[in-house]
């Protein structure tokens, strides 16, 4: 049976006077499928509204063709008015006769507007219905990770009520939060004991995840404690797995010891009770061997002012720019001056080498414009930011690419910072970027909120089989499950034969891949199929 | 019974995203907004791909405009502040002023028969900005002829919908929320204000924001004077930021000075373009990269120019001390850029009393401390965007995101304890 379809042309409170539109009805209605041509001046008010819907119902109209302005301004309308008559939102198009016709030329334009209206019908005439389905999800979160973030998050999940399991690989929790507690007025034992009390939240050291599969609300992890592993279910996972700093002595051409240090050493030397000697000239050098990190100028400021209070010493910082772009630091950075740390700023790589036990640093200081000499008692060398140890295999494992320092996540960091490409997989702190104190935190309770959204419905509603593969045409090259940002492709077996791709609605984003690139042309993506836009584009002309 | 409602403050990126992130998670929000459309300045930003993409985010904010519009868990009111405030935690009363539109927003088909039939000049009825949303006509009291007692209707009676409506008063209404966010953003640094930099007396020095809305709206830069293509053009950093004013770095400067000399620089390869800094700001995910590209095409000067001024030919003349070579130089320029910074807004104290919240030292709202980057010393009043200090977009999502996240933690607990009492009783 034909599929009847109905066509709303309106004239926008007669202000398009460029068409001539009962010749444009005329036109429309002899358009195959088309069963009813409806012409209004305010389609989009009250009246309007009322009439298309009683339209619809009377002439039993199927799918819909809107002829009206940019549906940038009223297609969440229309769409009202079709879900009201109880029709699909799927079989629904707008031709834009406004902005991309009338407004767009000048004399009479009937021609082009009935051609934006053939390739509406066209388009719609060949969709396919997309039914929407829920699926239940998991409510428990595992949080991957015993610093400060994963800390910090599994008390805000708890709070929102949310069960949160906490793995970390190490016997004990804590990561770097007691190197760095001092700064922040920070109490580690207290934080710890918080979440040791916490009946919502299940702590595992000395464990690691090993495999990950499954899909958003639905992950099944299979973690490693010693000898024994487990297999365990959560609907969300959060990564908080940190970052490691390593010195490459190699960019200073000196090997470390008792004379060049690293911060991690200084800030160890500064909580110690007593020193044996202070040492009278300290320098500080970054920017060498990466000069995008913000850390290096943080880690300096924060030592460098400590060391003037506790030890008094002249301090020197050798360094490219800096990196004053986090809350406070600017402030932080004229305190540090006011203290009498001198900044010497170079272009080119200064010279560091030994002398009489002490350590001669070379520089050509653009400010003064001046070859500068220091010597130095102590020069406390820059240290670079690595991805923590098992970043990669997680990354393969996972599937997530990293970026071009090695850290998680690649892609679709600025729509939602802590988001992934696989929906239900989120990263926070050190271990995406090199965050500032108060970007971290700022990363864990928007975590909060990520995972909030998705779980405590307890349920998502997906468009079922909107992408979907021809088990016949799949001839198993794999192209897909390689192509998929979402890693929502997999494997599955028909008839004990022959293995097929499948789409996980899901884990499936609707970007569309997939069905480019599949070479047997097995993958359909509703809505754009080859046939859906073949019609559209014969639409072009034939009149 | 729970409370499930929270009021935003302002319908910028930061609001958006906090509003978005509620009502995705099931609360009800009111969303209110004191311009005529939201979205704030990132919608009026421009796009900075070259052949790639230079992830600039800007093109996050239509996606999320459009969506808070339509949401049905969310009630917008444009035009509207907030006047006062009572109550807690759980139970705030909150009443707003709603301006009047004159306009109908949803009757208005921005169809322009208003703006044509209208006798005054400048128009008193006019369209709004390209990217406004919502996208309705703008009745300017100011300069409509009935606002000054004359008796011309031709506007309303040109509007093929029944739209305009010239009766209408401002609204009163009283909201019950159990939380409240603030997120009203910023003000753009006035740069007439380092009057030695020439802006608003050289017609040739333009801000950040002004060659944002150029490429936004046209599409290629061109001279104020005459409209013939700049060829050597400079930036100057930390306009507004990092001075005796401004203890503070603006984060967003030296990023979208970078992204959009790399744009003028990917439309005319010819043009020679220089940034003149104090510290470059690098870090930040993914930036790396980009600026490895930039140094290779962007010359880049350390030490910023003290004076701009506008030679007899029009071109501009740049004095700046050379620190490399140690002395004062001059250099002439077709178009000088000042990267003006986030300023802290002028009104932020008149809300502040409002709400009870306290300022900061530079004129931004205040956190509580440092271990809470949205709390403010209100219970249940959060903090979210640039109103609590410079933040870029992603950065800003990020902290709307954790606001909204905060405020559900809040009322959670407040739920249950409600409950617990409840059962005590």
């Amino acid at each position: 049976m034909e599929t009847k379809i109905g066509v709303f042309i309106c004239n926008c409170g007669g202000s398009i006077k460029n068409i001539n539109f009962d010749a444009a009805r005329e036109k429309v209605a002899k358009i195959p499928s088309v069963t009813c041509v409806n012409l209004s001046s305010n389609l989009c008010l009250g009246e309007g509204k009322e009439k298309m819907l009683s339209y619809i119902k009377e002439e039993n109209i199927e799918r819909v063709v809107v002829a009206a302005c940019s549906p940038e301004l009223k297609e969440h309308i229309f769409r009202q008015v079709l879900e009201g008559a109880g029709l699909n939102g799927h079989f629904f198009s707008m031709a834009n006769i406004r902005e991309q016709c009338s407004w767009a030329h000048e004399g009479d334009v009937t021609v082009k507007a009935v051609e934006l209206i053939k390739m509406a019908v066209n388009r719609i005439r060949l969709l396919q219905p997309v039914e929407k389905k829920e699926l239940s999800v998991n409510k428990e979160v595992l949080v991957v990770g015993g610093g400060f973030p994963a800390i910090s998050s599994a008390l805000q999940f708890s709070r929102i009520g949310l069960r949160t399991t906490l793995l970390e690989k190490k016997p004990n929790l804590g990561g770097k939060l007691r190197e760095i507690e001092g700064f922040y007025s920070l109490e580690t034992s207290s934080m710890i004991g918080a979440v040791e009390e916490d009946e919502n939240i299940e702590i595992l050291t000395s464990t690691e995840v090993v495999g990950v599969e499954g899909k958003i609300g639905d992950f099944t992890v299979r973690i490693r404690k010693g000898a024994e592993e487990i297999l365990r279910n959560f609907g969300a996972i959060v990564f908080a797995t940190g970052y490691e700093t390593e010195v490459s002595p190699q960019d200073f051409q000196l090997k470390l010891g008792i004379n060049i240090i690293s911060q991690e050493r200084l800030a160890q030397m500064l909580q110690a009770s007593s020193v044996e000697r202070k040492p009278e000239s300290v320098g500080f050098i970054y920017d060498v061997s990466d000069e995008n990190s913000r850390l290096p100028t943080l880690a300096t400021l924060n030592n460098a002012l400590t060391l003037k209070e506790r030890w008094g010493s002249e301090v020197y910082v050798f360094c490219k720019n800096v990196k004053v772009d986090s809350e406070g630091v600017e402030k932080l950075y004229r305190e540090v001056r006011e203290h009498g740390v001198m900044f010497l700023k170079f272009d080119e790589k200064p010279r560091i080498s030994a002398e009489d036990g002490r350590v001669k640093i070379e520089a050509k200081d653009i400010l003064l414009g001046e070859d500068v000499t220091l010597t130095c008692d102590l020069l406390v060398a820059e240290e670079k930011l690595v991805p923590a140890e098992e970043t990669e295999a997680l990354s393969t494992l996972l599937n997530i690419r990293t970026d071009s320092r090695g850290f998680y996540q690649d892609e679709n960091v600025h729509l939602y910072p802590v988001s992934s490409e696989r929906g239900g997989i989120f990263f926070i702190g050190g271990c995406r970027s090199d965050l500032d104190f108060q970007r971290a935190l700022v990363d864990v309770s928007s975590v909060v909120m990520g995972v909030y959204k998705l779980l405590s419905p307890g349920k998502i509603l997906v468009e079922a089989e909107r992408v979907k593969v021809d088990r016949q045409k799949c001839r198993t090259c794999l192209t897909c499950i390689r192509v998929c940002p979402h890693s929502a492709i997999q494997l599955v077996r028909v008839d004990n034969e022959k293995e097929v791709a499948e789409i996980s609605d899901l884990a499936c984003d609707g970007c569309g891949i997939c069905a480019a690139i599949c070479p047997a042309k097995a993958i359909n993506f509703e809505g754009y199929s080859d046939e859906q836009i073949v019609a559209q584009i014969e639409a072009i002309g034939a009149s | 019974m729970e409370t499930r409602d929270v009021l935003v403050i302002g319908a910028g990126i930061a609001g958006l995203a906090s509003a978005l992130g509620l009502a995705n998670g099931g609360f009800s929000v009111y969303l209110i907004e004191k311009e005529a459309a939201v979205g704030g300045y990132a919608a009026s930003f421009c796009c900075k791909a070259t052949d790639v993409c230079s992830k600039c985010s800007v093109c996050v904010a239509p996606d999320k405009i459009k969506e808070a519009v339509i949401h049905p868990q969310i009630t917008l009111l444009t035009n509207s502040t907030i006047k006062k405030l009572s109550g807690e935690l759980g139970d705030f009363r909150v009443e707003i002023i709603q301006q009047p539109r004159y306009i109908d927003v949803e009757r208005c088909i921005a169809c322009g028969l208003c703006t044509e039939v209208c006798p005054t000049e400048p128009k008193a009825v006019y369209p709004p900005s390209a990217e406004a949303t919502p996208f309705s006509y703008i009745l300017d009291e100011g300069l409509c002829l009935r606002f000054k007692g004359e008796d011309c209707k031709l506007c309303r009676e040109s509007c093929p919908t029944k739209a305009i409506e010239f009766e209408l008063k401002s609204k009163k209404q009283e909201l019950s929320v159990g939380a409240i966010i603030v997120a009203t953003g910023f003000e753009v640094f006035d740069a007439r204000e380092k009057g030695s930099l020439g802006y608003g007396r050289c017609p040739n020095v333009l801000t950040g924001l002004d060659l944002e809305r150029i490429f936004n709206r046209e599409g290629y830069l061109k001279l104020p004077t005459n409209g013939n293509e700049p060829k050597k053009i400079a930036f100057v950093q930390c306009v507004g930021s990092r001075d005796e004013n401004h203890g503070y770095c603006s984060q967003i400067c030296c990023k979208y000075a970078m992204r959009l000399a790399g744009l003028v620089k990917y439309k005319d390869a010819d043009a020679e373009v220089t940034i003149f800094y104090i510290d470059l700001q690098t870090a930040g995910k993914g930036f790396a990269q980009f600026y490895e590209e930039y140094k290779e095409s962007i010359r880049f000067v350390q030490g910023v120019p003290v004076e701009i001024s506008q030679t007899s030919s029009g071109e501009l003349e740049v004095r700046y001390e050379d620190i490399s070579q140690g002395k004062v130089c001059r250099e002439i320029f077709d178009l000088v850029t000042l990267s003006v910074g986030i300023s802290p807004r002028h009104d932020s104290w008149n809300l502040a009393k409002i709400l009870g919240i306290n300022l900061a030292d530079q004129g931004f709202f205040d956190i509580k401390d440092s271990l809470g980057p949205n709390e403010t010393n209100v219970d249940g009043v959060f903090l979210a965007g640039t109103c609590q200090g410079p933040k870029d977009i992603p950065d800003s999502i990020a902290h709307g995101m954790s606001a909204a996240s905060k405020a559900i933690q809040v009322l959670s607990e407040f739920a249950s304890r409600r409950r617990g009492n409840q059962r005590g009783h």
